[in-house]
């Protein structure tokens, strides 16, 4: 037998091996019948020299848990398809978190197409032919003590929305005569649902007629 | 250098399926915790019974040590969880009389029952075992003697007992090993003897 083999094996036995040896020696060690029986009588020498009274020393026991443990099925088995699932969720967090965040940018899309005609109510409520149809929320006034506010009495109904394909035509046509500022704005406001800024109207109705 | 270091990488490989790391753990520990039993239960046939119990629920409970302990500790836990558990079972359940048996069943089966180690050529066994080992020791020169007892019987690291020895580590560990491959040579003409005579007995 090598002898640098069965010193390293008595410095794996006192924990004294490197562990990067300790890999290498562990593998030999499961294998090779020889190097256990010496590993095992290793053991029974420090049992003698420590005294351990009614202690059995041929190894009948390591013998008997040999036979129970051959009948039970080998740990890796067990042990790897809870890798494999682990290794599976790890594959999917990062998918299902960017499927996750393009259904939100998907519904915010949507919310936004079926809000946005709202905000230019008013841009429609100038082209009746078009535009027109439903009645543009029914505010009752009602006296009120004070007459400070009003308040509906029925809930507002929704004003007939302008088919996206017309209003996307106005703003292309529009911005033929638009400057690339004036047009920004429209489209941020009308993206954003703001009200259409003050000077905007003003800046279009002066291109227009410059065009004119 | 990692302590348990040794007893990590043969648990890694039990945990990837290697069931012949599990015996190279079992030869180690196995004296240690019959004897760690042995303060529960004062038969030895009875405190084999539980340790190998603990072993085999040790191989089970495997894929969930992570290693944050040592292994002995993890092991050691196991073994006395089991030893008071069988304690408690064996005072609880009462003495059974098998009237109907006849007695060539029962000697029969007292056989069957007995261990190894408790057969007659068995103790002998252990007792030449123990003088062989008492011997070679004996015969070992003084500072191979030391290294060894140092090691064994009061648990030094090897660092510790170069600077008890006044040498380096790389001398303690050749001491160490010079010393049991002394002794082992003594051994395995006992074990290799031993089983031949228990052969032919049997």
């Amino acid at each position: 037998m090598n002898e640098e083999l069965d010193s390293q094996l008595s410095a794996m036995f006192d924990d004294e091996l490197p562990p990067a040896e300790c890999e290498l020696l562990a593998r030999r060690l499961s294998r090779d019948e020889a190097l256990k029986a010496r590993w095992g009588r290793y053991a029974v020498m420090g049992a003698v020299i420590r005294v351990e009274r009614g202690v059995r020393l041929n190894a009948a026991l390591a013998g008997r848990v040999n036979v129970a443990i051959s009948a039970e099925p080998a740990l890796g088995n067990a042990v790897a398809p809870e890798r494999m699932r682990r290794a599976a969720l790890r594959w999917w967090q990062p998918v299902a978190g960017g499927a996750l965040a393009a259904g939100v940018a998907a519904a915010s899309v949507l919310w936004l197409h079926t809000q946005a005609p709202l905000t230019v109510a008013p841009l429609s409520a100038r082209r009746p032919p078009t535009t027109a149809a439903a009645p543009v929320a029914v505010a009752n006034l009602v006296p009120s003590g004070n007459n400070s506010y009003v308040t509906p009495l029925a809930p507002a109904v929704r004003p007939m929305l302008v088919p996206s394909t017309q209003l996307a035509n106005y703003v292309v046509a529009h911005s033929m005569f638009s400057s690339p500022v004036a047009r920004r704005n429209l489209l941020s406001s009308f993206i954003t649902g703001e009200q259409t800024p003050a000077g905007t109207e003003a800046v279009m109705d002066e291109a227009k007629s410059n065009a004119q | 250098m990692s302590a348990d270091a040794s007893d990590l990488s043969l648990v890694r490989r039990v945990q990837r399926g290697d069931k012949g790391a599990f015996d190279a753990l079992v030869l180690k520990y196995q004296h240690k915790l019959v004897k760690l039993v042995m303060r529960y239960v004062r038969n030895p046939a009875e405190a084999e019974d539980i340790a190998q119990e603990a072993f085999i629920k040790a191989y089970r409970a495997l894929p969930q040590f992570r290693g944050d302990s040592a292994f002995y500790t993890w092991l050691y836990r196991i073994a006395i969880n089991t030893a008071k558990n069988a304690v408690v079972s064996r005072d609880r359940s009462p003495i059974e009389y098998d009237l109907d048996r006849n007695s060539s069943d029962e000697s029969y089966d007292m056989q069957g029952r007995m261990k190894d180690s408790e057969t007659p050529e068995g103790l002998v066994l252990t007792d030449e075992i123990r003088s062989t080992v008492n011997a070679a020791i004996d015969a070992l020169p003084e500072d191979l003697r030391t290294a060894i007892v140092l090691r064994e019987l009061e648990g030094l690291s090897y660092e510790e007992i170069a600077a008890a020895m006044d040498c380096p580590v790389g001398t303690v560990r050749s001491r160490i090993f010079r010393a049991r491959e002394a002794i082992d040579r003594r051994l395995r003409e006992v074990f290799e003897g031993g089983l031949g005579r228990a052969e032919e007995l049997g």
